[in-house]
Order: C-alpha cells, then structure tokens, then sequence
C-alpha cells in the first residue's frame, strides 16, 4: 500500500518533477537513508462509494476518475489512503492533493483536517480546479500505521475523482510540490486570463479606430481584429474558470456557458484565420463562415444535452466533430498559406497547427482517456494565437509607418514638382506679359511717330517740295517736329492720369516758342486730381490735342496772351486754352481735336468771339 | 526760363571746352562761345579719351564744360566725373537733345550743374552759360518730378527703426532737400516759372536758383555717397576706411 516515491512521474508537468528531484538530492533521499523525511506517495486504498443509495467498498489504485467509474451519475466517495511511517515525525506535515473534488474533506487518523465545500450539496463549489495543500500537525502522525480520508462529493462530467496523494515533511511537499503545481494550474489560469484580455482589448481597440476610409462606400473595419478580440475575451472567460471554485451561475448554465466560451474561442481563431487567407472576398470561400457557426451552435446544444441528461457522450462526441471541423478548416488554412505564404499566415498557421494538436490530445485525455488531474495543454497555445496577432499589428505598423513616409516623400516631391511647374508657368506668364508689353509700348511708339514727328517731317518734305514755303515755315515745321518728339519722350514718363505732371511738361517744352511769338502765358493751372481712365495713349493724346489747340493759337490767333487753366469742378477735370485772339467760326470745331477729345472720353466745348476763345475739356 | 542779370558789375570772361563728336555742333558752339563778350573758347574734344587727355595736359583750367553724352568711345559722363575731380571751380553743362530725365539726372549725380538744348538758338547756348556762371540753374518739371520721387523713396526707407542710424549713407541724404527747397521743387513739378515761384514764395528769382543750384550740388554730393554706401554695404570698402 505504501511506495515510497521512485521515480515513477505520475501526470504532473516535467518542471514539477525536476524541483522534486533536485530537492529529494539535497535531502538525501536517493540514498534512502532518510526514508522518513521524502514525500510519500499514496497510490491505493479502498474506496467506499454511495451512488443512488448504493454503497459499494473495493480496492482502489489512484487516480481515481468519477466520470469514468460511474457514468452520469453523482454521488459521494470516500477514499481511505493507509501509509505506514518508521517513527513519528516531529516537524510540521502536509498533504498536497494535485485535484480531487468536486466538494470533499480531510481527515487524518481520525481528526477533521479540512474541508472544502459544503459535501450535502451537489452541483455547486467545485475545489477540484486548483491543487490542494492540507498543512498536517506533526503530532497527528504516528510510528506505525496512518490512514488518511478523503471524502468527497462527485458530480456528474465535472470531473470529480482524486487523484494520487503526497504527504510527507511540509517544506518539500508545499515547496516542491505544491507550489509548482499551484503556479501551473492556478496562477497560470490567471496570466492567461490578463494575458487575452489586454490583447483582446488591443484587438478590439484596433478594429474601432482603425477604419480603413479610403475604400467607396461605408468605411471598413478590419475583420482579424474583431475576431481576435471576440476569440481572446472567449479565451479569458474560458481560462478564468479555471480558477472560480464558486461559479455565480447554476452548474448546467455554467457549463454551457464555459463549452460555449471554448467553441467561441475556436470559432473566433478560425474567423481571424478567414479573414486573414482573404476568404471573405470571393464568393467561392465565403460559405466558410458558417460551420464555425455551427461549431458554437452545436457545442451549445450538446453541452446542454451532456449536462441535463447526465451523458458526457453527447459533448464527448460533438468535440470530436467538432476536432475534425476545425481541423479541416486549418487544412484549408494551411494549404492557402503554402500558395500565398507571408510571414503574417505562416505565423498563425503554425499557431493553428499546434492548438490542433494540443486539442486533439485534450480530447483524448481529458475526454476518452482515465487520466485524472491531467489539464489542457491548449491554454498554453493558446498564447500562441495572442503572439501572432501582436505580431501581425506590429509588422503592419511597421509598414503603415514605412508607407506613410514613402507618401510624405511622394507628396513631397510631388509638391516640389508642382511648385517647379508653377515657377515655370509663372515665368512663362512673366514673359507673355513682357512680350505683350514690348509690342504695345511699340505699337505706342509707332503710332506716335506717324502722328507727332513723323507727319511733322512729311509737311517738311512737301513744303520743300513744293518749292513755295518760306524757310520760316519750314522752320516752324521742324521745330514742331522737335516738340513733339520731345513730349513724346516726356510722356514716357508720365504718370498716367496725372493731368498736372503733363501740364507742367507741355508748358516747359512749348513755353520757348510762345516766347519767340511774344505771346506771354497767364498760368492757372490748381493741383488736379489724376483722371482715373486716362492711360499712356491717353495722356499721349491729350498731349497731341493741346499741341494742337496751342499751334492754332501760335500760327492763327495773332494773341498776346495764352491763359492755361486747370482745375476741379465737382469731381470733374477740367483744361482750358484760352487766347485773347481774333477768334474764329466755333461752330466749325477742327475735326481732330472732336475726335482727339473723343477718344480720351473728354468733353469739348469751343467758345470764340474775338478777343476771347475758349478751348474746354472736362474729364468726368 | 526767366533769370536775372548777373550782379557781378565787371563780369569776368568765362574759359569754355567742348566735348562733342559732331564736328558741325561743335562748330555752332565754338560760334556761339565767339559771339558772346563773356565767354572765350578753350578747345574741343571729339572723343571720351580725348577730352581726358586735354584735361590732364591742360594749364589753363576751364570754367564751362559743354559734354555731349553720346561719344563714340564712351559716355560724356566720364568726362564730368574726371573734370570736378580735377577742377572743383569747373562747372560742366550738359548737351542734351531733349532734356530727358534719365540723362539729365545722371549728369547732374555725376557732376554736372545744369543742361542746355543742342536745338536752342546760338545766343540762347552763349547766355544759359553765362546765366549758369552767375548762379542760375534750369530744372525741368519731369526732373523736378523724380527728385521729389526719390526724395520720399528716400524718406520712407530711413523711417526710424527700419533702418540702422549708422546704416544711412550720409548726413547729407537726410538733409538731401531743406523745406524751402522741396517747396520750391514741388511748384517746380507743377509747371510755375522762377519768377512765379517767388513771387508765390515772396523770394527773390536769385534766391529760387539758388536753391536750385544747391540741390543740384546736393544730388552729385548724394549719388557719391550713395555709392560709397552701397560699396560699403558689398564689402567693397572697409567701414572705418
């Protein structure tokens, strides 16, 4: 009944074990010289159980596995464990339990050590999720013969039982033992619980802000994230069962509930593998979808039906359905990422492929095989599936921020471009206006040599040809043709519009020959306002129309005095020539001072009697 | 253009050079110069170089300067610039065709007081030069125009703050116009005579030529120092040099 522990390992995770040697070697237990102080390991006993009413008593060689035993049904067990000890330990005891439950007690020689649970209810707490370690005062333990009893209360497909016993000195029990043990199943429950939460709340955060807007119609989310996060929030809830003794809802929901969170779980993963082999784009593919819907369904429906009835084949069965669905679907995964390989696929096909496996062994240990206190292997790879995706986020990111540069680059040159084609342009547009300037300004000059000097010289000609001027004519001609080259140089500078500046220039080029003819000039020019519409060609005519209105009064007029007057009237410019000549018909206006006057949009009026002519312009 | 009589009541007889490449206009100003009792002829120069020459031989320093711009080895205003250097008393006048604006400012920054028609008559060239000796100097309204122009240019650029105090070219920019003159220069622009002007300004016609003559004074002095700035702002000249 008693076997000291020789290195046969029970079902316990390798760590534990290699602990457990390096400690059996530092206490000396190899040698065996100490027998008393190693851990012992209680293997058999005799079990006596009460099932419907029925109480049965047998030999019984641990583990012991209620589900495989009595199929369906639950009931109580109570297990009793005789060891034998050389001589009675003077320290502190334990007892490290890796699983028994659902609800049970503790007893030793006789005295209550623990209990876990209330042993008269069914379906309730359930202590057989995490290790158990029971401290035992040394005092309890004698030379001889022991009995430890474990009494426990059995659900049905909650897999009740007890598994192998240790006890022996606390500190290699609790310390090499347990602690191990504890960490594996309890605390990993727990890191893995965060462990998806965080990353199912970094996937659910990425698919509400990353919209990809740049495609018609509504914006896009991306499909891995949400089924990332869908499958990890499954995951955490799943894996946190592993440490809620005390489940808040009634067994059969619960259970379901928990089925359900794995199959969701799976389903999850398989969708974030579907959108990631792109299978949501062809209508080829798309049907893939719903036999992960069926999964979750199905898993649903024969967890209830296991539970209510009390017959662990109908789950047993759908995983083993649902094993080949998923396993199919990883195939078809697998195979897509052989044709289109990249390191995102390859990733969570090789994640896919070892949860497969690890399921497949679940399956086979936790549901067909007699294994007690075994504990999926699949929420270990689960982290896989975690990895991945963070991964996958990275090296997008990566991508989105090498992008992102190369279209700064892009834009910026781009705008580089843009800006040269503009400088092109503009220069372009610089040198039309330029041009187009060049050939007005010659234009102008032309204009102003056939209509100043240009027919000045040609009178010249035909008086000389003529044969009948007098020198003094031609002389005046000539100077004519000075003048008026010389206002024509003058009125390159003139501001346009400003009446006042011409004014001044007409009056110090003409004022010599009004000299020479004794005609004395009477200034009355104000400061005038510039004449908004009169430009270069303008102000050149007006130039040409006073030369005029004063070469009339120089040649015919016999005046003494030229009187200029400039000055406002209202908002209006006005110019007067006034001469105190003989005068002449002003109802016969000269032709080309109507016309000139004309073209400047001035208003001409003529005034003359003798003694008094009056040559008007008026600006409005 | 209205002026009066010299004061001078034993005028002295004023030593005329002409620099001109056309033998026929240099002909009618050597007529001219002969013709009036005040003036005697110096010589002439048909060329930039020329001119030069007879200006570093010369013993007798001439008191008029008649330059033609257009030389067929350079620009007239070389000659200016080479003759005030030379002989601070030597006033030079510039043959100008149409009394533009262009050539007569750049004459006047380089040296020259004043300007005379190549089509005036030849008793008109004799007296502008005398009248020119005695202190009269003749502004065209356009010129007028454009000294006032870049006076606000001026004004508006050495608004205090936008510039340095020690960054101005000269004392002499700021004070470029004293309020008379820019009074006289303004009616000037607008077309009145010297004699208008004082009787307008209640000055004697001395007084406004004066003032004329000053700023044409003014304007060589500024345009020297105008170009000293700008070499110095170059690095051309060194600032303590």
């Amino acid at each position: 009944m008693l076997r000291i522990l020789r290195g046969r390992l029970p079902a316990m995770p390798i760590a534990s074990w290699l602990l457990l040697l390096v400690l059996a070697l530092c206490s000396g237990w190899a040698g065996g010289a100490h027998a008393a102080d190693a851990p012992i390991e209680l293997r058999s006993g005799i079990v006596t159980t009460a099932v419907d009413g029925v109480l049965r008593s047998e030999p019984v060689e641990l583990s012991y596995h209620w589900d495989r035993q009595h199929r369906g049904r639950s009931g109580f067990a109570s297990f009793d464990l005789p060891f034998k000890l050389a001589v009675a330990p003077n320290t502190p005891w334990g007892i490290f339990i890796p699983r028994t439950g659902n609800v049970f007690e503790v007893e030793l020689n006789g005295a209550l050590l623990q209990v876990y649970g209330d042993l008269s209810k069914g379906n309730g707490a359930d202590y057989a999720k995490a290790p158990i370690y029971v401290p035992v005062p040394g005092e309890l333990l004698r030379a001889g013969e022991n009995h430890l009893l474990i009494r426990i209360h059995a659900d049905s497909a909650r897999r009740a039982g007890l598994s192998r016993v240790f006890i022996g000195p606390a500190d290699p029990v609790r310390n090499g033992l347990f602690e191990p043990a504890y960490a594996w199943r309890f605390t990993a429950s727990v890191l893995l619980t965060a462990f998806s939460l965080v990353v199912g709340a970094i996937a659910l955060a990425l698919w509400l802000t990353q919209v990809d807007a740049t495609t018609a119609g509504q914006p896009r989310r991306d499909g891995i994230y949400l089924w990332a996060a869908l499958a990890e929030c499954c995951w955490a809830i799943r894996v946190a069962d592993g440490v809620i003794t005390e489940p808040p809802l009634p067994w059969v929901p619960w259970g379901v509930l928990m089925a359900a969170c794995y199959a969701g779980w799976a389903a999850s993963a398989m969708m974030f593998c579907y959108h990631l082999a792109d299978w949501g784009r062809t209508a080829r593919t798309r049907w893939l979808r719903w036999p992960l819907l069926a999964v979750v369904l199905g898993t649903v429906v024969s967890t209830t039906l296991a539970l209510q009835r009390e017959e662990p084949i109908w789950l047993t069965g759908w995983l083993a359905i649902e094993i080949v669905v998923i396993a199919v679907f990883v195939g078809a995964f697998v195979g897509s990422t052989a044709r289109r390989p990249s390191a995102e696929r390859l990733l969570v096909a090789a994640a896919a492929l070892l949860t497969l496996a690890f399921g497949v062994r679940d399956w086979l240990v936790i549901r067909l095989s007699d294994a007690y206190g075994e504990t999926t292997w699949v929420r270990y790879s689960s982290v896989f599936f975690g990895i991945a995706l963070l991964l996958i986020v990275l090296r997008r990111f990566r991508a989105a921020s090498v992008a992102a540069r190369g279209a700064v680059r892009t834009l910026a040159e781009r705008v580089a471009q843009r800006e040269r084609e503009l400088a092109s342009t503009y220069a372009e547009l610089e040198r039309a206006a330029r041009d187009q300037a060049r050939t007005h300004e010659r234009e102008r000059i032309l204009r102003d040599m056939h209509d100043g000097v240009g027919s000045h010289i040609s009178s010249a000609i035909r008086q000389l040809q003529s044969g009948q001027t007098s020198s003094e004519e031609l002389l005046r001609t000539l100077r004519d043709s000075m003048d008026q080259l010389k206002l024509s140089i003058d009125s390159i500078h003139l501001p346009p519009g400003d009446v006042g500046a011409l004014l001044a220039a007409f009056r110090y080029r003409l004022e010599p020959r009004l000299a020479t003819a004794e005609i004395a000039l009477d200034w009355a020019v104000d400061e005038v306002t510039p004449v908004a519409h009169l430009d270069a060609h303008g102000m050149r005519q007006l130039q040409f129309l006073l030369f005029e209105a004063i070469s009339n009064v120089l040649q015919h007029a016999r005046a003494r005095v030229l009187r200029l007057e400039a000055c406002m009237e209202g908002t209006a410019v006005a110019l007067r020539v006034i001469d105190d000549g003989r005068g002449f018909d002003a109802s016969r206006p000269p032709r080309s001072l109507a016309e000139r006057a004309g073209a400047i949009g001035a208003r001409l009026a003529l005034e003359s009697r003798p003694g008094r002519t009056v040559v008007q312009l008026v600006f409005d | 253009m209205t002026t009066e009589d010299p004061h001078d009541a034993t005028p002295r007889r004023w030593g005329v050079l002409v620099v001109e490449d056309d033998s026929r206009a240099r002909a009618f100003f050597e007529t001219s110069v002969q013709r009036s009792p005040q003036l005697f002829w110096l010589g002439s120069a048909g060329t930039v170089s020329e001119a030069l020459g007879w200006l570093a031989r010369t013993a007798t320093i001439p008191d008029v300067l008649l330059v033609d711009l257009g030389m067929p080895d350079g620009t007239g205003l070389d000659v200016i610039r080479d003759a005030v250097a030379r002989f601070p008393g030597c006033e030079p006048l510039v043959v100008s065709v149409f009394g533009d604006e262009e050539n007569v400012l750049a004459s006047i920054e380089a040296g020259a007081v004043g300007y005379i028609h190549k089509d005036a008559a030849p008793e008109d060239i004799a007296q502008t030069i005398v009248e020119m000796k005695a202190g009269a100097s003749p502004i065209s309204p356009m010129i007028a125009r454009r000294v006032l122009a870049k006076y606000r240019s001026l004004q508006s650029a050495s608004v205090p703050g936008t510039a340095e105090p020690e960054a101005a070219p000269d004392a002499g920019e700021r004070a470029l116009l004293s309020a008379r003159e820019h009074e006289v220069l303004t009616l000037i622009a607008r077309g009145f005579s010297y004699a208008e002007i004082a009787r307008l300004k209640g000055l004697s016609v001395h007084t406004v030529q004066t003032h004329i003559k000053n700023l044409y004074g003014k304007l060589a002095v500024h345009s020297k120092s105008e170009a000293v700035f700008e070499a110095t702002r170059l690095g051309l000249l060194s600032r303590s040099g």
